[in-house]
C-alpha cells in the first residue's frame, strides 16, 4: 500500500468518527430540547385550563359576593394578563399573580357560608384546586427536565458544541415565594 | 503505607455509599407490595375489606388493565397530600402505561386527609369535581366517625363503578348512600318476609311429605346464593407467585383532596 493512501484512509476515518460524534451530540441535544418544549406545553395546557375556569368562578361568585367587587375584578385582571403572556417568565409571573388574586378571593369566600355550601361552587373549587395541583406538578416536571438539559449543554465537550448548534440555556418556570403552596380550599362540610 | 491508603479508600467509598443510600433508606413512602392493589400501612382496615378490594381490583385489572389502588399511610412525613399522592402514584406506576388508567385512593391517618388521584386516562370519566363530590357523598361522613372500613369500602365501590363503566366492564358493584335509606329497609323487610314464608312453606311441604328437595333448591339458586360477596374462589390464579405490580401509568396531579 502506498503511504499517501494510508494517510488518506486515516484522515477519512477520523473525519467519519468526528462527524458521527457531532451528529450524535446534536441529536441528543435536539431530543432533549424537544422534551423540554413538550413539558412546557403541558404547563401551558394547564394554565389555559385554569384561565377557562375563571369566568365560571366569577359568575358563580358574583351573586353571593356582590360586595367584594374589587377582589373579583383582580382575579379577572390577572386572568387577562395570563392570557396575554408569551415568554416563560411572563407566564410564570402572570400565573403567580393569578394565584395570589384567587387565594385572596377564596379567603373572602369564607365569610359567605351559603356560597361555600353551594354544590356548583364546591365542584368548581375542586376543578380549580385540581388544575392548580396539575400546574404545580407540570411545573416540577418542566423544571426537572430544564435542569437536565442545562446540565447537558454545560458539560464538556457539549459546552463548546451547544453554542455552535444554537442551543442556549433554558429558562426555569419560577414559582413566586410562597406561591408553590397551592391555595387550599377546605370543605369541612357544615354538618356539625 | 499501602494498607493505610487502602483503608482510606474504603472509608471514603463507604462514606459516599452511605450518603447515596441514606435518602433512600430514610424514605418511608410505602413500596408496592405483593398485593399491589391494597396496602394498609396505617393498619386500620379489616382483612375482609382488604380482600374485597384486592379481589375486585385484580379482576378489573385482568379484564381492562385499569388499576384501582387503595393505600393508607400513618402520616405524610411533612409533605402535602397532593405531592405525596402524585409521587406515590408515579413510583407505583398505577394503571396501564398506554392508557394511564390508574386510580389511587390515599388516606393519611395522622393528618386526617383523603385524596383521590386520577391517572391521565381517567380524567374524562372522573373529573376533579366528581371525585370531590364522591368523597363528600360516600366517604367523608364515615371517615369523620373513624369508620374506616365503611368509608373506604363505600368510596371504593363508588369509584369502582365509574371506572367499570368507563371501560365497559360488567359489574354490579355500587356504593350505598350516606345512611341506610328507606328503600333499603323496605327491601330488607321484603327479603325477611320472603325468607319466613319460604321456611314455613318448606316446613309444610316436608311435613306433608312432598318432595321438598326440588322446591328448596329452586329457591336457593334464585334468591340467596348469588350475592357474590365471597367471590375469592374463582381467583386461584392469584397465588401463582410474583404478586401484582403497576402497569407503568402516570398522573399529572388530577383529583381532589378532603380533610375529615
Amino acid at each position: 500500500m502506498k503511504k499517501s493512501t494510508s494517510i488518506f484512509l486515516i484522515i477519512a476515518a477520523v473525519v467519519v468518527i468526528l462527524a458521527g460524534f457531532l451528529i450524535s451530540k446534536y441529536n441528543s441535544m435536539v431530543t432533549m430540547s424537544e422534551r423540554v418544549d413538550a413539558k412546557f406545553s403541558d404547563i401551558d395546557t394547564q394554565l389555559q385550563r385554569r384561565a377557562d375556569l375563571i369566568p365560571n368562578l366569577v359568575s358563580s361568585v358574583q351573586g353571593y359576593m356582590g360586595h367584594e367587587q374589587a377582589a373579583i375584578e383582580k382575579v379577572a385582571e390577572a386572568r387577562t394578563k395570563l392570557m396575554n403572556a408569551n415568554t416563560v417568565a411572563e407566564k410564570a409571573d402572570a400565573d403567580n399573580a393569578l394565584s395570589g388574586a384567587l387565594a385572596n378571593l377564596l379567603a373572602l369566600s369564607e365569610n359567605y357560608p351559603d356560597l361555600k355550601a353551594n354544590t356548583n361552587f364546591i365542584t368548581l373549587m375542586d376543578e380549580l384546586a385540581g388544575t392548580e395541583n396539575r400546574i404545580a406538578t407540570s411545573r416540577k416536571d418542566y423544571n426537572d427536565i430544564v435542569k437536565e438539559f442545562n446540565t447537558l449543554i454545560k458539560r464538556f465537550p457539549n459546552s463548546m458544541l451547544a453554542g455552535m448548534f444554537g442551543f442556549g440555556e433554558k429558562e426555569y418556570f419560577k414559582a413566586a415565594e410562597g406561591a408553590s403552596e397551592v391555595p387550599k380550599v377546605e370543605f369541612n362540610n357544615t354538618t356539625e | 503505607m499501602k494498607s493505610r491508603k487502602l483503608n482510606l479508600i474504603t472509608l471514603l467509598s463507604s462514606l459516599v455509599l452511605a450518603l447515596v443510600l441514606a435518602p433512600v433508606s430514610c424514605f418511608a413512602m410505602p413500596a408496592p407490595t405483593e398485593r399491589f392493589y391494597i396496602n394498609d400501612a396505617a393498619n386500620i382496615l379489616s382483612s375482609e375489606t382488604e380482600d374485597y378490594i384486592f379481589e375486585n381490583s385484580r379482576k378489573l385489572d385482568e379484564a381492562t388493565k385499569a388499576q384501582i389502588v387503595v393505600i393508607t399511610v400513618p402520616d405524610l412525613e411533612g409533605k402535602d397530600i397532593e405531592s405525596y399522592a402524585t409521587e406515590l402514584f408515579r413510583s407505583h406506576g398505577i394503571g396501564d402505561e398506554e392508557k394511564n388508567s390508574g386510580l389511587l385512593l390515599l388516606l393519611a391517618l395522622k393528618e386526617r386527609k383523603f385524596r383521590v388521584e386520577v391517572g391521565y386516562g381517567l380524567e374524562g370519566a372522573l373529573p376533579d369535581g366528581k371525585t370531590g363530590r364522591f368523597q363528600d357523598e360516600y366517604m367523608i361522613p364515615y371517615l369523620r366517625e373513624n369508620k374506616w372500613d365503611e368509608g373506604i369500602l363505600n368510596g371504593y365501590k363508588a369509584f369502582f363503578a365509574e371506572v367499570a363503566k368507563e371501560y365497559s366492564y360488567d359489574s354490579d358493584i355500587k356504593p350505598q348512600g350516606k345512611s341506610v335509606s328507606g328503600a333499603v329497609i323496605i327491601y330488607i323487610i321484603i327479603y325477611v318476609g320472603l325468607a319466613i314464608y319460604l321456611l314455613i312453606h318448606n316446613y309444610k311441604n316436608i311435613k306433608n311429605g312432598t318432595s321438598s328437595n326440588s322446591s328448596s333448591s329452586k329457591y336457593h339458586s334464585g334468591g340467596w346464593s348469588s350475592g357474590g360477596w365471597s367471590s375469592g374462589s374463582s381467583g386461584s390464579s392469584g397465588s401463582s407467585g410474583g404478586g401484582y405490580s403497576g402497569g407503568g401509568g402516570s398522573s399529572g396531579g388530577g383529583g381532589s383532596s378532603r380533610s375529615f
